[in-house]
């Protein structure tokens, strides 16, 4: 959800996250000078609630600056062995319209992948971030049936719905195949019936739905060991042309996996000044898929624990949170601590254990924490 | 030099001070040899530097690299790696050479993916960031980056537009990013986005190359992968094969720089001989009061050492000066031809000044050795005699003939009997030539005895007998005089005879009426197959033949196939060195290949041998009708039966149509194309002369340097003749002063003198001639042929030997007038008096 501003937010981090740019981070940087601090206004922007067109909505909305499809689970081995994932395809436009026909290699988009794996046992973290043009059928997102492809990294989806989803994305140190089925759960339209507002202004909104338990099985690489895994898995879809407002810093984004069968979101968006802004928002989702908004009135979080990147960034990777109207009251603790992200965006995106009043699995994003 | 008394030292000193001019002329003699190699070594560093830097931006971290057997790279196989799973770090690259409007010289127009680039060449994504939108990078189809060096030599500021013209078609940049940085770029380099750089290259589906950096496991993951189309190669074998630097030019500069350090060892050893000549006195008053051989030796191998020292410090500074000013002619010449080097790409590496040092020091100490040992062999008595010496050297004549005869016998068996590359060649070109320096002396009494037996009367007499009377003196000056002639007079025929063999060869290929081509000439743009029907039905064409020019890497290096549907005519240019059968035409027409001399050469091909050739569809191999004689690349260039080519690499292409008019019709056979053709194809039409013009200018141009250089040699042989005379001069004024006494006037001895001086420069242009003649060949039969592997008929014009006696005549008779005027100046009273 928010993590449309995680792509907005670059030129607010540009320069301040890498301690030693290496090549992949100094081309990365590239991208977040694109990221300006306006939005060009020939981009469309999201205004209204609209209706979703399945499967049509799917696929690609290059009529908007950025937009995303964002993968994340839990999963684990038959020998009991603990994996968290993400795998992120984020595509960017970099200006409206469509691109000269010139040369076929010519395109306004671009598409940034982000892949990490947690090994949790032996508390592993790794990551990779790629980038390629949308053009020459290099990266770029098909409909129906879906395919959305940067390099050898993909998400395919099934003809009409898109499930079951296939998820393939490897480095030379490890890589994904999973299969990701459809669930009992519909897709949850966030906010406003899939508006989702992040700040004041108008139009620094998206459109934001999201499958939140989506039953995973598949493969695991880590070096030369495939590893067969099981588990389940969040996906949220996300798009719009906004842009952090100037007081904002960042969020702190929680998407959780109870084992009572309900599914918890939660974002709080924080000031500058550190405090929550009144744009956190967040639903609670039941077995069967009912609905329940959140927000800042009835959502009480608060740090218990921090870590300390090598890089100097302190992240809280501990919380408690409590919503006393639906009786939860609940601790977040990463899996273990160092899960951070240290590319083109330094962030911290890892599993979380709940434990509290419900027991659960989760992820949590932190961003805006770099930013000194 | 230790067991020296330091009254001898002091001895050797006060003598110096005292002929301070001599010591002076010694140090100039050094100075000058040890500035003029410096400074050719330096203008060669600069250009070889200026080509390094530009390929290892081209090249970047990568370590390999996936080429196309006919130079381009199908874009659709870098998507299928790129969407391939564990895919090594890759890059895709377009290269074009370009021209910018209203600027001389080649660009080289690079277009790269900003997102591949990362692993490749780091600087570019952030100096892209640091200037521009990534979004204006990648959607304006105009959108340019250069380095700062480039901007200034182009005089461009952000934002500026420029005009490049590729295949006769120009297109409209605008300057988005300067980089600081001038690893993103040197001068030479325009930087687009691939895309760009494809829409301005026509290269819609094509790349030039794709980067790579792989390690052994990588290697493997391309089995299977790779079309048989495209090769994947190493980026450091590759470099060695890439024309950069025309070899042709380097060799010029080498073999220069060579003749310049041949020279500097003779003004040094001319500028000791005559130091320790004229001291044979001193010398000899020494020996009488007792100083043994070996302190004398070390007293002038000491006293040449700090003159060794003193003059190769100087030296360097004034190499340093000189070098600049080579450089930028260098620079120059290579911007013109190849790719731009900046002038202050000059840099000045400590082993470049040892090196230049070391020649000082050295040549110095070799130089003297000869002298010294002399001087310290010679017993008193007859050291003192004047006499003596001079008999003494008409006696080493027969020591000195033969010497030189046994080392230009052994510089022409070290030429052509060693079997070896150019290394060798130039060698025994060296030892030939000090051969022939040594055989020079010999020159002087012969001319005496030839010249006595002509009625002269008067100062001539006196003239021609004083060149045996000083022969010691002069002996060496003419030496470096013939050295420094017949370097000029052998590059000279050298060059005329590549320039007329080069002229006859393109007048001979190119006899067709009209040529014509999609792209000027250049590679990746074909004809359009309509006007080829169309031209062949013209009324007043006669015959027509089509080429299609493809790169083929053999033996490792890219290498030019042409498929050639040649019409009769067109086979008549070729001059076939060596055929398979009486009919090597009709064996090309069966499948046979042409291959040009170099390439014969080059992978030891002989006619009905077969050459194995990569094409599309795999290894394939042709046999050899015939060898053709080609000057158009070292390489080498090989000539394939259209018909055949496209049978085995379906291409259909071609780039260039010669037509041939009825007779008689050359001229309205060019206006109908322009009339029917040239307004509705983009197409160039060129007649066969403005190519040949355009071919001799680059080759002109090419070889200006070595103009450049000759003068330079020349110049520094004008010292050592000037050095000589006054040192002769000098020594004499006491027998001028007795000439003057008995009644000679100012002017007759002012003629003596010149009398003399003239002699000796013509006697050493007349055995500068001949030397230059083995040199030549030696140039022109051995390191040409071992250089680029072709051959050439051996043509001597009479210019450059009337220039050389010409330039011999007067370079002795200039250094003579300063001389010739301090000897008919002053009283001879008290010179008589002195000494």
């Amino acid at each position: 959800m928010k993590r449309i501003l995680l792509l907005l937010s670059f030129y607010l981090l540009a320069g301040c996250g890498a301690n030693e740019p290496g090549p992949a981070q100094q081309t990365a940087l590239t991208v977040s000078s694109t990221m300006g601090g306006t939005v060009d206004p020939g981009f469309a922007r999201a205004l209204t609630p609209r209706e979703f067109v399945f499967p049509a909505d799917h696929g690609a909305h290059p009529e908007y600056a950025t937009e995303w499809w964002y993968f994340t689970g839990n999963l684990s081995s038959d020998r009991g062995e603990a994996f968290g994932y993400q795998l992120t395809l984020f595509r960017v436009g970099l200006k409206p319209g469509s691109a000269d026909a010139d040369s076929n290699w010519r395109s306004h988009q671009l598409y940034m992948g982000h892949l990490a794996l947690s090994a949790i046992d032996r508390q592993q973290h790794l990551s990779e971030e790629r980038f390629s043009r949308a053009a020459a059928g290099l990266a770029g997102a098909d409909n129906n049936p879906l395919r959305v492809w940067l390099g050898p990294w993909s998400i395919n989806g099934s003809e009409d719905n898109i499930f079951p989803l296939t998820l393939q994305a490897a480095t030379d140190r490890f890589g994904i195949e999973l299969s990701v089925e459809a669930g009992s759960k519909p897709p949850v339209l966030q906010g406003d019936r899939g508006l989702s507002q992040k700040s004041a202004a108008a139009g620094n909104a998206s459109y934001y739905y999201s499958y939140t338990r989506l039953p995973t099985s598949g493969s695991i690489r880590l070096q030369d060991r495939v590893i067969k895994v099981e588990g389940n898995s969040w996906f949220d879809r996300e798009w719009s042309s906004s842009a952090l407002a100037a007081d904002q810093a960042g969020w702190d984004w929680f998407s959780l996996q109870l084992d009572s069968g309900q599914d918890l979101m939660f974002y709080q968006m924080r000031g500058k000044d550190g405090q929550p802004q009144i744009y956190s928002k967040g639903v609670l989702v039941d077995r069967e898929g009912r609905v329940e908004p959140l927000s800042l009135d009835n959502t009480r979080l608060s740090v218990t624990d921090t870590w300390t990147s090598a890089s100097g960034t302190r992240y809280p990777i501990g919380w408690q949170m409590r919503i006393p109207r639906h009786a939860i009251d609940i601790e977040i603790q990463a899996a273990f601590a160092d899960q951070e992200m240290a590319h083109t965006v330094r962030y911290w995106e890892g599993a979380v254990k709940v434990d509290g009043s419900h027991r659960g699995l989760g992820y949590l994003e932190l961003s805006g924490y770099s930013d000194n | 030099m230790n067991g020296l008394s330091p009254l001898l030292l002091r001895a050797g000193f006060n003598y110096q001070l005292r002929h301070r001019w001599q010591a002076f002329l010694a140090l100039v003699g050094i100075t000058m040899g040890v500035a003029v190699v410096l400074a050719v070594d330096l203008a060669n560093g600069a250009a070889k530097a200026s080509f390094a830097l530009s390929s290892a931006q081209l090249t970047g971290a990568a370590t390999h690299r996936i080429i196309g057997n006919d130079g381009q790279v199908p874009a659709a196989l870098y998507t299928r790696l790129f969407t391939s799973e564990d895919h090594p770090p890759m890059a895709p690259v377009i290269t074009q050479t370009v021209k910018i409007e209203g600027y001389p010289g080649r660009y080289q127009l690079l277009g790269f993916d900003v997102f591949a680039e990362g692993a490749f060449r780091a600087d570019l994504p952030s100096a892209i960031q640091g200037e521009t939108s990534l979004g204006d990078w990648l959607a304006r189809p105009d959108a340019l980056a250069i380095s700062q060096s480039a901007a200034t030599a182009l005089g461009l500021k952000l934002d500026d537009s420029l005009q490049i013209s590729l295949q006769g078609q120009s297109h409209d940049l605008q300057v988005l990013v300067i980089s600081d940085n001038d690893s993103v770029g040197s001068r030479d380099l325009l930087i687009a986005d691939i895309a760009t750089a494809q829409a301005i290259s026509g290269m819609r589906e094509q790349l030039s190359y794709i980067d790579l950096i792989l390690d052994d496991d990588d290697l493997a993951w391309f089995n299977g992968r790779l079309p048989a189309s495209v090769k994947l190669v190493d980026v450091q074998e590759q470099a060695e094969g890439v024309v950069g630097l025309s070899a042709a030019f380097e060799l010029n500069l080498t073999a220069m720089s060579l003749l310049a350090l041949l020279v500097g060892v003779f003004l040094i050893f001319n500028a000791m001989s005559f130091s320790i000549v004229q001291r044979r006195n001193l010398l000899g008053r020494l020996r009488a009061l007792g100083v043994t051989r070996q302190e004398i030796y070390r007293l002038i191998l000491a006293e040449a050492l700090i003159l060794a020292i003193i003059g190769s410090i100087i030296g360097c500074i004034l190499g340093i000066w000189l070098g600049q000013g080579l450089t930028a002619i260098v620079a120059a010449t290579i911007s013109e031809l190849y790719y731009q080097v900046s002038s202050d790409a000059m840099q000045i590496g400590p082993f470049t000044l040892f090196k230049a040092v070391a020649l000082g020091i050295g040549g110095t100490l070799v130089a003297s050795w000869l002298p010294a040992h002399q001087a310290a062999r010679t017993p008193p008595l007859t050291t003192l005699s004047r006499a003596a010496l001079e008999q003494s050297r008409v006696r080493q004549i027969p020591v000195l003939l033969g010497g030189g005869l046994i080392l230009v016998l052994a510089g022409l068996a070290t030429t052509f009997v060693l079997q070896g590359g150019i290394v060798s060649g130039f060698a025994g070109l060296f030892v030939l030539i000090m051969g022939a320096a040594l055989i020079t002396p010999v020159a002087l009494p012969l001319a005496h005895r030839l010249l006595d037996r002509l009625p002269l009367g008067g100062v001539w007499r006196m003239a021609t007998r004083d060149m045996q009377r000083h022969l010691s003196r002069l002996g060496t000056a003419a030496a470096a005089l013939m050295v420094a002639l017949a370097a000029t007079v052998g590059v000279a025929i050298m060059v005329e005879s590549m320039r007329s063999s080069v002229s006859d060869w393109l007048q001979d290929l190119l006899n067709a009426d009209l040529y014509i081509a999609a792209s000027g000439f250049q590679d990746g743009v074909s004809l359009p197959p309509g006007m080829i029907d169309e031209a062949r039905q013209l009324p007043t064409v006669s015959a027509l033949s089509l080429y299609r020019n493809i790169k083929l890497p053999i033996d490792g290096q890219r290498t030019s196939l042409i498929a050639a549907q040649l019409a009769a005519p067109s086979r008549q240019g070729f001059d076939l060195l060596q055929q398979q059968t009486d009919d090597a035409w009709s064996g090309y027409e069966d499948g046979g290949i042409m291959i040009s001399e170099p390439l014969a050469n080059r992978t030891g091909l002989a006619p009905g041998d077969s050459l194995r050739l990569p094409t599309p569809a795999g290894d394939v191999d042709f046999i050899v009708a015939a060898i053709f004689r080609d000057y158009a690349s070292e390489h080498g260039r090989l000539f394939l039966d259209l018909s055949v080519y496209r049978e085995y690499w379906q291409d259909a292409r071609v780039d260039t149509l010669a037509l041939f008019g009825k007779s008689g019709q050359g001229q309205s056979l060019r206006q109908l194309v322009s009339e029917r053709l040239a307004d509705r194809y983009a197409v160039e039409f060129t007649e066969a002369r403005a190519i040949y013009r355009e071919s001799m200018a680059i080759f002109d141009r090419t070889f200006r340097i070595t103009e450049v250089l000759r003068i330079l040699s020349i110049l520094v042989a004008f010292i050592g003749i000037l050095s000589a005379l006054m040192a002769v001069q000098l020594e004499r004024r006491k027998e001028f002063a007795v000439l003057r006494a008995i009644g000679l006037t100012r002017s007759q001895v002012s003629l003596l003198i010149m009398l003399e001086s003239a002699i000796l420069g013509v006697l050493a242009a007349l055995v500068a001639i001949p030397t230059g003649m083995a040199m030549a060949w030696v140039l022109t039969d051995v390191i040409q042929l071992r250089a680029f592997g072709w051959t050439m008929p051996f043509i001597i014009q009479p210019g450059p030997l009337w220039f050389t006696l010409l330039l011999g005549l007067l370079a002795a008779l200039l250094a003579s007038l300063y001389p010739a005027w301090q000897a008919s100046r002053g009283h001879p009273a008290p010179q008589l008096r002195e000494d």
